[in-house]
């Protein structure tokens, strides 16, 4: 099925930044309110296909929709395409993205009260700029035009923080830009080593990923261990540096270091885009990239991968029990809530990805709301040391209550979205079939008391206890904060209550890259049986 | 007329739940008192619906009970991989009479918050949070009728999420109060330690046993049970190390008790209940006392079938431990609630304990009758806390008997039935008369004739009548039921028949025991000795400090009680302000007086046999390998078949009841009276034993509730908080430190061959190709150097380098390949 929506959603951005860019500045985020509207809208109508019940017909990669193939480089033997398509990870990821980002163009509604407001058009324009790169990224089906989309998303992003952002914001967004660039280092590394690797076997080499992973031969060489790049079997060599590309991004220990500062130093708007679609990426590539792909090295890695995840949870929890800045807390609760994504992406188990998956959706859900709540409070008070706070609920109550709302979500209680990502995680790594899963999942499930500790401590020092009277004036919740943060917390509770529609989204594509997995893992478990496991 | 009782249950769980959406949008437009209508309004249709299904459900023949049970529809609510979540209502007599109590209880108390809250604060700060109070009262009820009605184990979970949600805000409703937002922490906290276990065994349940529908689980629990295999494997392989002696069955089992040890607040995470008294009145006598932390002892009763005998017996020792230690805390109580409070630990303790024991019929009907009449003591200390100007100190009260004669006397007939008041050899007596002692005569059994299967001896018995005796049998695949001949012997009964009639004839003696209609008596008890088989057969009896120790705290009880009371309503007034301020509200005491007629007459004939009737339904159904007793006869068990089972005879001179008259019988007035008269005269005569020498001590290490939150709170939060310092700084330092460092050591490599390689920016700098190159260009060309600085940014000389490594990577990359 040829057809062009979704460059027209790619490409939608960019000619809202035409318009902000020749418009006067006072209309700068007017025009990207209404083009990041307008985007979310032309997404929504991709809704579609993915309500069928055969949208997710045939084997992995067959059941791409709104697929569109243009050649659009040629030179010298490279065949570079314009390859788009959504299936059923990338889809809801598309609707997170421009869901959050339009809320986000909402959230910057006040960007002249900024402290630093200076060029309205830049930041309007960038901010456009991103969500194409974003969106491209998630919809690139061709390796070479999702490492495009990745560079481009990388350096609105920079500008975004190193220009608008606290007073660390050089030494913030530097770092930024350093991990992220050092990732796509390795990603480039991987993307010329595969298709060279791929030229080798077809005579002439592609750049799809998604004939990686399904083209018998393709698939055959890539995993093939006598194969070697540099004197290492080719698939972990590749493996391991897409995946350090993608955790970077994640971000998962010991490569996090970057986010506390970046949050902290960016506007709320960014945070939200940061936390809320930025991380997802990461985890979007493990499952686009580095799992279908490579199989046997995905296997041969789950232990440690796992365990990163495990790391992730409870370190990033015990981190954000040290933390006295609102924002530095939200930012190491992400690094936390990350975890059980990877950690549901490494056991290679259908619950497993699943919740992987819907954690991911769900973080995307639940961590723009609690960087937007952490902003409202920034905006009032211009500190963010939770200390100094102290019964916000009683002058904000309206406000006070969707932050209990949005804290209890990323906390994890039933009835609420990041409730279902965890414990389908949970389930699924202590029912997968490696002989370290159950220990690992006993102690990720420990992670539940930590979290449940330092939000509730959070929520005592912030909200609860008397009021202060230096807060006590503050204005509650305005009716353009309060509609950012309706729909959030609307789909905090739909995605808590009845989830089985949002997997309905996910699972089909889900089931097939886990059948392309398959083998691998079979092979991996009769090694166990018979060294007796 | 099919799904007539469920669709009713359903809707009475959510009637409160439309009461909480409206409330909390629209709460504070009502004011004061009409939100509170709303809430009364939404848990009396609950309430009215939950007595028409008890009605309903009390005039329905067990059969057709269990074709409703059988029936009763699911609704597909998702699928977690292969395995399909379904929701519905799980119909049976547990809970009809579970949600009956809740919403029965629940009225009275809205009824009762709402004069509460008249004369008490509903201020946070200076603003009125009226509306607030009701909304989770609303939500709370919401959540605990789910609880109750649920069918599927991952939805009882997440109602157990949200009680425990409800009460971490009613707790902390007073937020501005720094020790009420801590104990709403403390509370929810260690219920997440509980809940850590609880996920644990759901993940083995599901992992294992493939379902989360209660039922089902049970069915194919006891299907791998009876095949020794899967989870029954004798030696499981922990985490790499091989464990023998113990199968994963009880680790599951025991996990999934965490969870009830989180919420019923069992040793050793009973510490957050008496902190969670700083909650408002209604909401300890509601949710601290009647319902809520009665969810962990349902929660048990529900995933009995899911318990094996080592399970059980981890159960057992968790609930004598905590219904040890906090009645002997109880003892040193000055606050009237915090003395209800440990009362409440330690008869939840009971509970616990007799689910352990396999007391299954008398925990719950222990469950049953002690919601009654705790929310009714709650009620009543909530009236005099109010009534004395918010005074808690019992030690500051006395003489009230006066000025609030209704409370006072309520109060009294709580204090009895908490004390076991009972008329030995006869039938009169309160509720939790009964239901402990029914606990205690299953220990008994457990502890004395467990393995006496042959010739019943005297000497062990502590009165002088001959043990009742006898035999269990267990299931083990050896002996597949048709294969043994029935045998019964003595009271504790092996039920293994298949097909055999042997208890059709039992009568329906489900009521009371001691009655001399035991059908079943001399019928079976001589037909032989039965082989003491499989599992049963190797399990030890009960220790004997597990069957003593309660029997210790059954004399304990009505002495702290009857403490609480007498210094409370007797005696000389000893702070004249809160004396003279003393009085009493009707809206308060019309929900006392329903109570306390509750807790006299209700509870035994209306709950009593049905919790029989769930019991055999539940068990019937499956052949559980847990352990569990059975007062008089259940004829429906006759289809029940293989399994653990004993049952309690009623055969003159085998009735461990009457043993227990010896033991327990006069307890009640021996400890009233102890308290009696120690404290007629007031505190003197207390004060100057507790300075006699070790019960001093003793006396400090309870006044310090045994040292308990010294511990946790220095060693595991002041731990964790400790920890996470530490690994912040390690993030900090060593690994943000790694990262600048690397930055650094870039930073130094670009300075290096920017400026002293490249070009020259400071004077001393080398800037060797620059230099190179103008020398070249002055030698050659005979030209100026041309003065350049590099750009300021530090980023172009990063791209450089990292756009260098890609070309030597490639380079490399290409040249290997080239040579491949």
């Amino acid at each position: 099925m040829e057809s062009s929506i979704l460059s027209w959603l790619i490409f939608l951005p960019v000619i809202g930044i035409v318009f902000v860019l020749a418009a006067p500045g006072r209309y700068a985020r007017s025009i990207t309110w209404l083009f990041t509207f307008a985007v979310f809208l032309l997404s929504c109508t991709l809704f579609d296909p993915f309500l069928r019940s055969w949208a997710f017909d045939g084997p992995y990669g067959t059941n791409m929709h709104f697929e569109q193939i243009v050649e659009w480089i040629n030179v010298g033997g490279f065949h570079i395409n314009w390859h788009v398509g959504i299936d059923g990870i990338s889809f809801p990821l598309i609707i997170l993205t421009t869901l959050i980002t339009w809320l986000s163009a909402w959230a910057s509604w006040g960007f002249d009260k900024w402290k630093i407001n200076r060029s309205p058009k830049g930041y309007f324009a960038l901010f456009l700029l991103l969500e194409t790169g974003v969106l491209g990224t998630f919809a690139a089906l061709d390796f070479f035009l999702f490492y495009i989309f990745w560079e481009v998303m990388l350096l609105p992003m920079y500008f975004l923080i190193g220009v608008w952002g606290g007073p660390r914001k050089e030494y913030a967004a530097i770092k930024f830009f350093l991990y992220t660039l050092a990732g796509s280092v390795l990603m480039l590394i991987a993307l010329l080593a595969m298709y060279f690797a791929s030229a080798d076997v077809t005579g002439t080499g592609t750049f799809s990923l998604i004939e990686y992973a399904t083209h018998p031969e393709i698939a055959k060489e890539f995993n093939n261990p006598a194969r070697l790049f540099l004197g290492w079997p080719f698939a972990k060599v590749m493996f391991v540096m897409l995946f350090i590309g993608f955790m970077i991004k994640v971000p998962i220990f010991p490569f996090h270091t970057w986010l506390p500062d970046a949050h902290v130093e960016a506007p709320t708007p960014i945070s939200m885009i940061l936390a809320g679609i930025l991380l997802k990426l990461g985890a979007y590539g493990f499952l686009r990239v580095c799992y279908p792909i490579f199989p046997s090295a995905a296997v041969w890695a789950a232990y440690f991968l796992a365990v990163l995840g495990l790391v992730n949870i409870i370190y990033g929890a015990l981190c954000c029990l040290a933390q006295s800045d609102f924002k530095r807390l939200v930012a190491y609760s992400s690094i936390s809530h990350m975890g059980y994504v990877l950690l549901g992406i490494a056991v290679m188990t259908t619950v497993g990805f699943q919740g992987a998956m819907f954690q991911i959706l769900a973080h995307g859900i639940s961590s723009p709301m609690c960087f937007f709540l952490v902003g409202v409070i920034y905006d009032r008070a211009h500190h963010r040391d939770i200390n100094r706070f102290g019964g916000l609920w009683l002058s904000m109550p309206r406000y006070g209550s969707l932050a209990t709302l949005g804290f209890f979500a990323s906390l994890g209680l039933p009835g609420l979205c990041g409730f279902i990502g965890e414990i389908w995680v949970l389930l699924g790594t202590f029912s997968a079939p490696w002989p370290w899963a159950k220990p690992v999942a006993v102690i990720a499930a420990f992670g539940v008391v930590l979290t449940a500790g330092y939000i509730l401590w959070m929520i005592q020092r912030v909200y609860l206890g008397k009021l202060r009277k230096e807060y006590a004036s503050y204005p509650d919740a305005t009716a353009r904060e309060t509609a950012i943060l309706i729909p959030m917390a609307a789909l905090a509770i739909f995605m808590g209550i009845l989830p089985s529609y949002t997997f309905d989204l996910m699972n089909g594509t889900l089931a097939d890259v886990l059948d392309v997995l398959q083998p691998a893992i079979t092979a991996a478990q009769d090694v166990v049986i018979a060294m007796g496991g | 007329m099919d799904h007539q009782y469920e669709s009713l249950l359903a809707i009475g769980v959510l009637i409160p739940l439309i009461g909480f959406v409206i409330l909390a949008l629209f709460g504070h437009r009502f004011g004061k008192p009409y939100a509170s209508y709303v809430a009364f309004a939404a848990i009396v249709i609950s309430c009215i619906l939950a007595t028409w299904v008890l009605v309903g459900w009390h005039g329905t023949g067990d059969a057709a009970r269990d074709e409703l049970t059988k029936n009763a529809y699911r609704y597909h609510w998702g699928s977690m991989g292969d395995i399909s979540i379904d929701v519905g209502v799980k119909l049976d007599s547990l809970t009809v009479i579970m949600f009956f109590m809740v919403t029965f209880v629940s009225s009275c108390i809205f009824f009762f918050s709402i004069g509460y809250m008249e004369g008490h604060s509903d201020e946070i700060d200076g603003q009125s949070k009226y509306h607030r109070f009701f909304c989770y009262f609303s939500l709370f009820a919401f959540s605990m009728l789910g609880l109750v009605v649920s069918s599927s184990l991952l939805f009882l979970f997440i109602f157990w999420e949200l009680v425990g949600l409800c009460s971490y805000l009613l707790i902390g409703f007073y937020f501005d109060k720094k020790f009420a937002s801590d104990a709403a922490i403390k509370a929810f906290v260690t219920n997440r330690v509980g809940d850590f276990g609880f996920i644990i065994g759901l993940a083995m349940v599901v992992l294992y046993l493939g379902t989360f529908d209660l039922d089902e689980a049970a069915r194919n629990f006891s299907t791998d049970f009876y095949a020794g295999t899967g989870i029954f494997a004798s030696s499981i392989n922990l985490f790499g190390w091989q464990v023998s002696g113990m199968t994963l069955a009880t680790l599951m089992g025991i996990g999934l008790f965490c969870g009830a040890m989180g919420k019923s607040a069992q040793f050793p995470l009973h510490v957050w209940l008496p902190d969670a008294m700083a909650g408002p009145t209604p909401v300890s006598a509601l949710i601290h006392a009647a319902t809520m932390v009665a969810a962990g002892v349902y929660l048990v009763a529900r995933v009995f079938r899911l318990l094996t005998p080592d399970a059980q017996f981890f159960v057992a020792v968790i609930g004598c431990i905590t219904l040890t230690i906090t009645a002997l805390i109880a003892i040193v109580q000055t606050d009237i609630k915090k003395v209800l409070a440990y009362s409440t630990l330690s008869q939840l303790g009971y509970m616990i304990f007799g689910l352990g024991v396999g007391a299954w019929v008398a925990a719950l009907f222990h469950l049953m009758t002690h919601a009654f009449f705790k929310a009714m003591l709650f009620l009543c200390s909530g009236q005099v806390i109010e009534g004395c100007h918010h005074e808690q100190h019992i030690t500051k009260m006395g003489g009230l008997r006066k000025k609030m004669p209704f409370t006072c006397w309520t109060f009294f007939v709580g204090v009895l039935a908490i004390a076991g008041f009972g008329i030995p050899w006869t039938h009169a007596g309160l509720g939790g008369f009964f239901s402990k002692d029914e606990i205690l005569a299953v220990a008994y059994e457990r502890t004395y004739n467990w393995h006496d299967t042959d010739a019943p001896s005297e000497s062990h018995s502590a009165t002088s009548e001959p043990p009742s005796v006898k035999a269990v049998s267990a299931p083990h695949q050896t002996h597949p039921p048709s294969e043994t001949p029935e045998q019964h012997a003595g009271s504790i009964q092996p039920v293994r028949h298949a097909g055999s009639t042997a208890f059709t004839e039992g009568g329906s003696d489900d009521g009371i025991h001691g009655g001399t209609d035991d059908a079943h008596g001399g019928d079976h008890h001589a037909t032989g000795t039965p082989k003491k088989t499989g599992i049963a057969a190797t399990l030890p009896a009960l220790p004997k400090w597990m069957f003593y120790l309660p029997i210790i705290i059954a004399y304990v009880t009505p002495f702290y009680m009857m403490r609480c009371w007498w210094l409370t309503f007797c005696g000389k007034p000893r702070d004249k302000h809160v004396y003279d301020h003393a009085h009493e509200n009707w809206k308060m005491f019309v929900p006392l007086v329903v109570l306390a007629v509750g807790t006299v007459f209700c509870s035994y004939y209306v709950f009593r046999p049905l919790i029989h009737h769930a019991a055999s339904g539940e068990m019937g159904a499956t052949h559980t390998p847990a352990i569990v007793a059975f007062d008089g006869t259940a004829k429906t068990i006759a289809d029940a078949g293989d399994k653990m089972m004993m049952t309690l005879t009623h055969d003159e001179g085998k009735d461990p009841h009457h043993a227990l008259i010896g033991l327990v019988g006069f307890a009640w007035i021996i400890g009233i009276g102890i308290a009696w008269l120690i404290y007629r005269n007031g505190l003197a005569v207390g004060k100057r034993i507790t300075q006699i020498w070790p019960i001093s001590w003793c006396h400090r290490a309870l006044v310090q509730k045994l040292y308990f939150d010294h511990v946790y709170d220095n060693v595991l939060v002041g731990g964790t908080i400790v920890l996470g310092a530490v690994a912040y700084l390690f993030d900090k330092i060593v690994v943000d430190g790694l990262v600048n460092l690397t930055a650094a050591f870039g930073r130094v490599i670009g300075i290096f061959t920017g400026r002293q390689l490249d070009m020259p920016v400071e004077r001393y700098d080398i800037g060797l190709v620059d230099a190179i190159a103008n020398g070249i260009a002055r030698v050659a060309m005979g030209i100026g150097t041309v003065a350049r600085r590099p750009q300021s940014g530090r980023i172009r000389t990063y791209v450089l380098i990292a756009t260098g490594s890609v070309a030597v990577v490639l380079a490399a990359a290409l040249i290997a390949g080239a040579a491949d």
